[in-house]
């Protein structure tokens, strides 16, 4: 399939038709910039491996069908299990009741009345058809006794449609917090989700954040996660994929002050034909400071994985220790990966390394498993999870250790079944 | 127990085995020595499996079934134990899981019931004591991390648990030193009864001066050249190989 253009005059007919509000401003704003640019496009290096034509399809047809807006979604949280302060998150629109935590900002952006600038041109999307957004602002010392969760649901059983995601969150000076995001889907019609989530760590502030994404298989994705990293702050990442028929995911760290610890990680988990793609980038501008990045993708029948991991250090980020792995089993002799590590480095004082494995499970421990009496089906189940359990070890929270190797499992049987 | 007749097995287009026949008979202990490259170590994956190699003629029976018919798990389950000669390093397999799940799955086997977790790890930590073994390596990945002596430690700590009636231990006491050695001679020892059978894989006579064998066969380009009692081992140490391989070729 070539490249889909965005309909850009239906476009401006579902931008004409917001309320007025806080962010009519900046909906015309992103629309004028979307004017000349369109969508990117297989012909540019960072998309040179995912096309994202048919979640364009499906924003058209959303968009020429009168871009009418989903009502609130009759799904139960799949993840109520967990402890958490959940925010719903339902086809772009925040839920009406809204929930109070001690030392902690919630406003809704249509309210705020401040102009958003968007960031690139998926970005530039997000905000023209932004039916309205969340903003978090964690105070100075503050430290959240709970996760705040972000339950994200979209589209609908009947016809496609296309939503925007948009969360800013601030966590000021040596606060404390975890956050977790999780996509999923209500009704089984095609979908194009586009999220945009920001986030600044404050100094000597302390950030855990896992992103879990379990969509229907009629969906696509994209989503641009932006975090800027205080100084002595610590951050971690993790983020899990395991539905969508095509998720592209950017990671962009940016390290501007010294002394901080950034750890990033993912699992990306597909069969059939689904394509996942995980884009990352850490810029460090200022030493010394640290990043450890690690994804794991397993992958059988037609998937395709993508995953392209860009570490640059800036002239005087001296100081700058590096480290980032992609490692991939193929269950299939037609999935794919394509896995490229990129390392910039513009000053001396350095230390980065990276590496990049693409292999079959193991035949040697498989016949060690089996000469202890395992079967080859166990002894493999063991193998795949062994190797997709090494993310989990690396997200922060424990609390979802459990839920988290629940649904690996689950869905690492769907992928052997497919395999055999 | 175990009857290997005219056995000849290849890896690729490499013949290995070449016509080797053994019997090992309930309650016995052998010690199969021989040079590099004799065989030694193919006949102990055959007996276990490996579907690397392949048996291109000659028969193999444990306890009159045949024993080449059989998956690896099946042989496991009927009582082989094959001790690895470089144990595998499992990442992200938590060695206590292994050996719970391997005892389990002989357990079934039998139509009994899973043990009990409480039950596993009392008896787990009373047989690592007795192999003066960190209990901490049962919380480790399987052989990850693990020194040389550890690894071989912890194939007899898988042996001990799972009580086969045939174990094969495959250069076991290659690169140990003299306490380990001790440690897994005690273990193997430990394990000797009048139902169960050893086999020792070794290239040294030294492991038998802690573990008496009944017989010792020493194999040579692919063959059984000699078998004799002890003694023979130490007319081994004394004369070295080639008086078998001279003994082989004469």
């Amino acid at each position: 399939m070539k490249s889909v253009p965005l309909s850009f005059d239906a476009l401006c007919d579902a931008v004409r038709n917001f309320p007025d509000d806080g962010l009519t401003a900046s909906r015309q704003a992103a629309l004028e910039q979307l004017r000349d640019v369109g969508m990117p496009s297989i012909g540019e290096e960072d998309w040179k491996y995912t096309n994202i034509a048919t979640a364009i399809d499906i924003a058209n047809d959303w968009l020429q069908g009168g871009a009418t807006h989903l009502g609130a979604s009759d799904t139960s949280n799949p993840i109520e299990s967990i402890d958490a302060d959940w925010i719903v998150i339902d086809n772009g629109q925040l839920s009406e009741d809204t929930i109070a935590i001690d030392g902690v900002e919630i406003a809704r952006l249509s309210q705020s009345r401040r102009d958003i600038a968007p960031t690139g041109r998926l970005g530039g999307l997000n905000v023209a058809l932004l039916r309205d957004g969340l903003h978090v602002s964690i105070g100075p010392d503050v430290a959240l006794t709970k996760p705040l969760g972000l339950l994200i649901i979209d589209g609908a059983s009947d016809k496609p449609s296309a939503s925007q995601i948009r969360v800013d969150i601030t966590t000021a000076a040596n606060s404390q917090a975890s956050i977790i995001e999780y996509h999923t889907s209500a009704g089984s019609a095609g979908h194009f989700a586009n999220a945009v989530v920001n986030l600044a760590v404050g100094d000597g502030a302390r950030v855990d954040y896992v992103r879990i994404q379990d969509r229907d298989r009629k969906h696509t994705q994209t989503s641009h996660f932006a975090v800027n990293v205080g100084r002595d702050a610590r951050f971690r990442h993790c983020a899990f994929d395991f539905g969508g028929s095509l998720i592209r995911n950017d990671v962009a760290i940016d390290i501007v002050h010294p002394g901080s610890r950034s750890e990033f990680s993912g699992l990306y988990l597909a069969g059939g034909g689904q394509h996942i793609d995980n884009h990352t980038r850490v810029d460090h501008r200022s030493g010394p400071a640290e990043s450890r990045q690690e994804y794991r993708g397993i992958l059988t029948g037609t998937a395709r994985g993508v995953w392209n991991g860009k570490a640059i250090v800036h002239e005087g980020a001296d100081g700058t220790d590096a480290e980032q792995a992609n490692h991939n089993l193929l269950l299939s002799g037609k999935a794919e990966i394509d896995a490229k590590p990129e390392l910039e480095i513009y000053t001396d004082d350095v230390k980065c390394s990276h590496g990049t494995t693409v292999g079959q499970l193991d035949e040697a421990a498989l016949f060690y498993l089996r000469s202890r009496g395992l079967s080859r089906h166990e002894a493999k189940q063991l193998l795949t999870r062994a190797f997709a359990q090494a993310i989990v070890s690396l997200s922060p929270l424990e609390s979802l250790y459990e839920f988290l190797s629940d649904r690996i499992a689950s869905r690492l049987d769907e992928l052997m079944q497919e395999a055999d | 127990m175990l009857k290997i007749k005219d056995l000849k097995a290849s890896i690729g287009d490499t013949e290995i085995l070449r016509g080797l026949s053994l019997d090992i008979g309930a309650g016995e202990v052998h010690a199969i020595m021989g040079p590099n490259g004799s065989g030694k170590s193919t006949l102990a994956q055959v007996i276990a499996g490996h579907s690397d190699y392949e048996v291109t003629a000659g028969s193999v029976t444990f306890n009159g079934e045949d024993l080449l018919q059989f998956e690896p798990e099946e042989r496991a389950h009927a009582g082989i134990f094959l001790g690895f000669q470089y144990p595998v390093e499992i990442p992200g397999v938590n060695n206590a899981y292994l050996l719970k799940a391997a005892l389990n799955a002989k357990r079934k086997h039998q139509g009994l019931d899973e043990i009990d977790a409480f039950e596993f790890l009392r008896m787990a930590k009373e047989k690592m004591a007795l192999l003066d073994m960190d209990p901490k390596l049962l919380n480790r990945g399987v052989n990850e991390g693990f020194s040389g002596g550890e690894k071989k430690r912890n194939e007899i700590l898988q042996m001990a648990i799972l009580e086969p009636s045939l174990a094969i231990l495959d250069e076991t006491d290659s690169g140990l030193d003299i306490d380990a050695l001790k440690a897994v001679a005690e273990g193997v020892n430990a394990l000797r009864s009048p139902e169960r059978a050893i086999v020792l894989v070794t290239h040294y006579q030294r492991l038998l001066d802690y573990i008496e064998p009944d017989q010792v066969h020493v194999l040579s380009n692919g063959r059984i050249a000699r078998s004799g009692d002890k003694s023979l081992a130490l007319e081994l140490e004394e004369k070295g190989y080639d008086w078998v391989r001279e003994a082989a070729n004469g």
